[in-house]
């Protein structure tokens, strides 16, 4: 069937000017074959289409007619009348406008940098944290005198007095105590390392030239002589030396040269081992400073049982002590070969059962700054 | 406008129906302004509210004509409605950002979801065949509004251009609509 009877048969269809057998040829066809049928469709759809278009087309220009009516009955309200070419003014703010148009936007972007600033500040706050936890390390207690102060003193001593020869004071202090009566000294490795030259200085004034005659880097302990023409013994010991550990909780007390002057300082053994576990030495809880290191460790009966070595910065109240116990061992050990006279510790202790005071006027003879010079 | 009396709704529906022009040009001049208040509001011109305003009279008058229409309120909400409508989708297909600009959270809105849709499918349908019919060209386009929008009869119009006999105007005719079929379904695709 060509197009135009097709579209003939199906106009006269829809006008109902069929016969009876053509009508059920064509029902029939449209029922089975659904290209036919979409191809009547179509042509119905174009036609009603375009009946229906002209239909619209009349009643538009009948509505632009009334609109044309209402234009002139209501000039006022036109708002083309009173600005023709301008387009009509938003009545809605802008600032509205723009808030609706991109508050999403905004949002989105208000999240980002609350994330990002919260995000930092947390990063900054774990990172110090970490910072703090490495600051909680072991620090020897060795001084380092102050370059500056010393320059200055110089100056002003140079502007008001007459030159003379000053005394040096030394590059590092720390403390040190007497061995034996025949001069033997004690004090910690880490004092006197790299040391050109040694000097000890008590607080009578006495001032002695000493040299190292052995030192232990492991337990930081180290031999010292004096070798001055000026000596001639430190008098006897009130101390004697303890050779089995100490108890958790005993008193002790320690004599030192943080600063200028001897200072005392006491408190009590709170472990018999040291940092990481080391057992060679006592954790006590006295406040110790920079120059304390060396420092002999006395119980309230006066026995030494410690040598001051170092403390644990950012805990508090956490110093060591090397235990005597090593440095008799050390001594012992020691051959005779390396020693330039026989070590002959003090046997008996005076300062058992005397007060407290009493014992430091007796100790403080024999307690030593050490000077060091290099 | 006020000067008028009023027309109750029940009347310009019978007048409409009745074909009484008075009666569509009460409608359209009582209900303009509302809607050009509200295009005006929303970023629109008189031009936009006159367009969107006659497409949803056109959709109330041929409701009525073809007995179709099923009104639950005012005829002045049910033209907001549509219209409201109307204008709130041409809005968002020409800005991406203006979803949510006006939402319908009115609830006193009609539902006229329908009728927006044969609305907005008229004028598709439409354009596409004003579209159509100024490509087809003399005399094919005179010549097919004169038969299926007047309503001639063959014979008129093979006196009308001249034909030498009703059976070859008839041949033209055909002619005429399979190029205008051609033309206007390349540019409408049904909706399915």
């Amino acid at each position: 069937m060509s197009e135009r009877e097709l579209y003939e048969l199906i106009e006269r269809y829809h006008q109902h000017q069929v016969t009876s057998s053509e009508r059920a040829q064509l029902e029939e066809r449209i029922a089975s074959d659904p290209a036919f049928a979409q191809r009547v469709q179509d042509f119905k759809l174009l036609t009603a289409t375009l009946q229906s278009h002209g239909k619209q087309k009349v009643l538009r220009q009948r509505l632009n007619g009334l609109h044309q009516e209402w234009k002139a009955e209501n000039p006022v309200q036109t708002r083309t009348v009173a600005a023709p070419t301008t387009p009509p003014a938003r009545k809605t703010p802008a600032i509205k406008l723009f808030l609706k148009q991109y508050s999403a936007t905004m949002m989105v972007a208000a999240t980002v940098a609350i994330v990002t600033v919260f995000s930092s500040l947390m990063g900054m706050e774990l990172w110090r944290s970490a910072n703090k936890q490495q600051t909680a390390r072991y620090v020897e207690l060795r001084r380092e005198v102050d370059a500056l102060k010393r320059k200055q003193n110089a100056l002003l001593q140079d502007a008001t007095t007459t030159p003379r020869a000053s005394v040096n004071p030394g590059q590092f202090t720390g403390s040190g105590f007497a061995l034996t009566a025949d001069g033997y000294f004690v004090t910690s490795y880490h004092v006197i390392e790299g040391a050109d030259s040694l000097m000890i200085e008590n607080k009578a004034g006495n001032r002695y030239k000493v040299v190292e005659v052995y030192s232990d880097q492991v337990r930081d302990l180290a031999l010292l002589q004096v070798i001055d023409t000026a000596f001639h013994g430190f008098g006897k010991l009130p101390y004697s030396f303890k050779s089995n550990e100490s108890d958790l909780g005993e008193r002790v007390f320690t004599l030192g040269y943080p600063r200028e002057d001897l200072v005392f300082g006491d408190g009590t053994l709170s472990s018999k081992s040291g940092v990481y576990g080391d057992t060679s030495s006592y954790q006590i809880s006295i406040p110790l400073n920079p120059g304390n290191s060396g420092g002999p460790l006395l119980d309230d009966k006066g026995n030494m049982i410690g040598v001051i070595s170092g403390k644990m910065l950012g805990v508090d109240g956490a110093a060591f002590a090397v235990k005597s116990g090593y440095l008799l061992t050390l001594l012992e050990q020691l051959p005779a070969s390396r020693l330039p006279q026989p070590v002959n510790l003090p046997k008996t202790n005076s300062l058992a059962g005397t007060s407290r005071p009493q014992q430091l006027k007796k100790l403080q003879d024999f307690v030593y700054m050490v000077k060091v010079y290099n | 406008m006020s000067s008028k009396a009023l027309v109750s709704d029940a009347d310009i529906i019978e007048g409409i129906r009745r074909e009484d022009e008075s009666a569509l040009s009460q409608l359209y001049k009582t209900h303009f302004p509302m809607v050009l208040h509200f295009v005006y509001n929303n970023n629109g011109s008189e031009d936009d509210a006159k367009d969107i305003y006659q497409e949803a009279v056109i959709v109330f008058y041929e409701k009525i004509k073809g007995g179709t229409l099923e009104l639950n309120c005012q005829i002045k909400t049910y033209l907001y409605s549509i219209c409201r409508r109307l204008w709130l989708k041409r809005l968002s297909r020409s800005s991406r950002f203006s979803n949510g600009l006006l939402e319908d959270t009115e609830s006193e809105l009609a539902h006229v979801e329908e009728e927006a849709e044969q609305a907005e499918e008229n004028e598709l349908k439409f354009t596409a065949m004003a579209t159509a019919l100024a490509q087809l060209g003399e005399p094919c386009k005179t010549l097919l509004e004169d038969f299926y929008i007047q309503g001639m009869g063959m014979p008129e119009i093979t006196e009308k251009f001249g034909y030498t006999n009703a059976d070859s105007a008839k041949n033209q005719k055909y002619k005429c609509l399979m190029r205008l079929k051609k033309l206007f379904f390349t540019d409408y695709q049904a909706p399915m």
